[in-house]
């Protein structure tokens, strides 16, 4: 059974059983909600890379696409740390805020969605993945660009990320068997442009 | 359960997502068809190579010079607010009808400056209409063009401070009467925007607004070439 990225994670007044780690990210991020800038840049450095990486996986490659929509996630996640409450981690709350942020952004500019990718678009995401060190992820990375909208969703937040059909299904608005049959699309898809 | 059915299960099977009821038989079926034995382990590699895609990849330096651009005019628009700056609208449901108006008639009143002044000098060039420009779709790219516009209005200001002289008194009052409302146009979306940033209404009205103050200095900047 698949572990839930959004995991309960309680953030609560009960400072003296949180680790120290634990404890420094709760005083950064009440810092940030307090309008320190500086704070705020701590917390972008700790979560950018991870969310950087899922932007450029929901738009496909395309590393301008990714590094506006990952801008305009951290601008909105700062206008709205006052509503971060602690009831989930902070980094599943920038994961949903990535989420709805790129959907909301699609629905006003469809024909973007529409647009060919470039063949240079992965680029970035084949060297991510040549720097680790495999590299068939090469391949992996640009068969998952190739993919439709709807399957490299379900594909990217399921598969990679790590949510359950039942959270993805609430953020992107659909059944629970729309993701499935997504998901079975996406990874038939990827079988057959990586193994033949 | 036949062995289409059970195809249709194989995704769930290689997640774990499968009741125990439903997993037994289709772990019977895989053990006895080399298909779905062969698409099974075809799953698990696909599962397995997305398992192993880096999670963490560095984004572009620049872009948290963007971001805290963007944050920092925020604390800005919102401190100004708090204190009691001088804001012509409240907010509230006719906020929005209101700036839209101001919208209408700061496009006529730059217009009335410019061909005021123009009938006197029949020569000078009209600059293109950056009105005609478009929107940015989202609120990063309208906060990376906010950069640009920012700029540009502080070599137009410094432009038209040093032109001062050259322009006929009423219509230095005009132009400064109607940058003052644009300012205050501009610093009630911008507070407005900074409390709704998914509001794609104000990011159009902002950015229409900025691009109506550069028109507007623009044309009285070149009103001074042809004196």
């Amino acid at each position: 059974m698949k572990t839930s990225a959004v995991v309960s994670d309680s953030i609560g007044p009960n400072l003296s059983t949180m680790g120290e780690e634990k404890a420094a990210a709760l005083d950064c991020i009440q810092r940030a909600q307090a309008g320190d800038v500086d704070a705020f840049e701590l917390l972008y450095r700790e979560h950018a890379g991870r969310i950087y990486a899922l932007c450029l996986r929901l738009k496909g490659g395309d590393s301008t696409d990714a590094t506006e929509l990952m801008q305009d996630v951290f601008i909105r996640a700062w206008r709205r740390l006052s509503t971060f409450r602690g009831e989930s981690a902070f980094s599943s709350w920038l994961h949903r805020l990535t989420v709805n942020t790129m959907l909301e952004n699609a629905r006003g500019d469809q024909r973007r969605i529409a647009r060919v990718l470039p063949m240079d678009d992965t680029s970035r995401l084949a060297g991510a993945a040549r720097s680790s060190g495999i590299d068939l992820k090469m391949d992996m990375e640009d068969a998952i660009a190739s993919l439709p909208k709807g399957a490299r969703l379900a594909f990217v937040l399921h598969d990679v990320e790590g949510y359950q059909h039942q959270e993805i299904a609430e953020q992107l608005s659909v059944s629970v068997g729309t993701v499935k049959a997504q998901l079975h699309r996406a990874r038939r898809l990827l079988r057959e442009r990586l193994e033949r | 359960m036949t062995h289409e059915v059970i195809r249709h299960l194989l995704d769930d099977y290689v997640t774990g997502e499968l009741t125990e009821d439903a997993r037994a038989p289709v772990a019977d079926h895989i053990a006895a068809c080399a298909i779905c034995a062969a698409e099974v382990e075809s799953l698990n590699r696909i599962i397995a190579r997305a398992a192993e895609l880096p999670k963490s990849i560095d984004p572009p330096a620049e872009a948290w010079a963007n971001i805290r651009a963007a944050v920092e005019r925020d604390k800005e628009a919102i401190a100004r607010q708090d204190t009691g700056a001088t804001l012509r609208f409240r907010r509230g449901p006719y906020a929005l009808a209101a700036a839209a108006a101001l919208l209408v008639v700061l496009s006529s009143a730059g217009t009335a400056v410019y061909m005021n002044a123009r009938s006197a000098d029949a020569g000078t060039p009209i600059a293109s209409n950056p009105a005609n420009a478009a929107t940015p779709a989202s609120l990063a790219a309208f906060t990376v063009e906010e950069n640009t516009y920012l700029r540009n209005v502080a070599v137009l200001q410094d432009l038209l401070d040093q032109q001062e002289s050259l322009l006929a008194p009423e219509t230095v009052a005009q132009l400064k009467a109607s940058l003052r409302t644009i300012d205050e146009a501009i610093l009630e979306a911008r507070t407005a925007l900074a409390r709704d940033p998914a509001n794609k209404m104000l990011i159009e009205m902002l950015s229409g607004t900025y691009r109506q103050k550069m028109d507007l200095m623009r044309r009285t900047a070149e009103l001074t070439r042809g004196t």
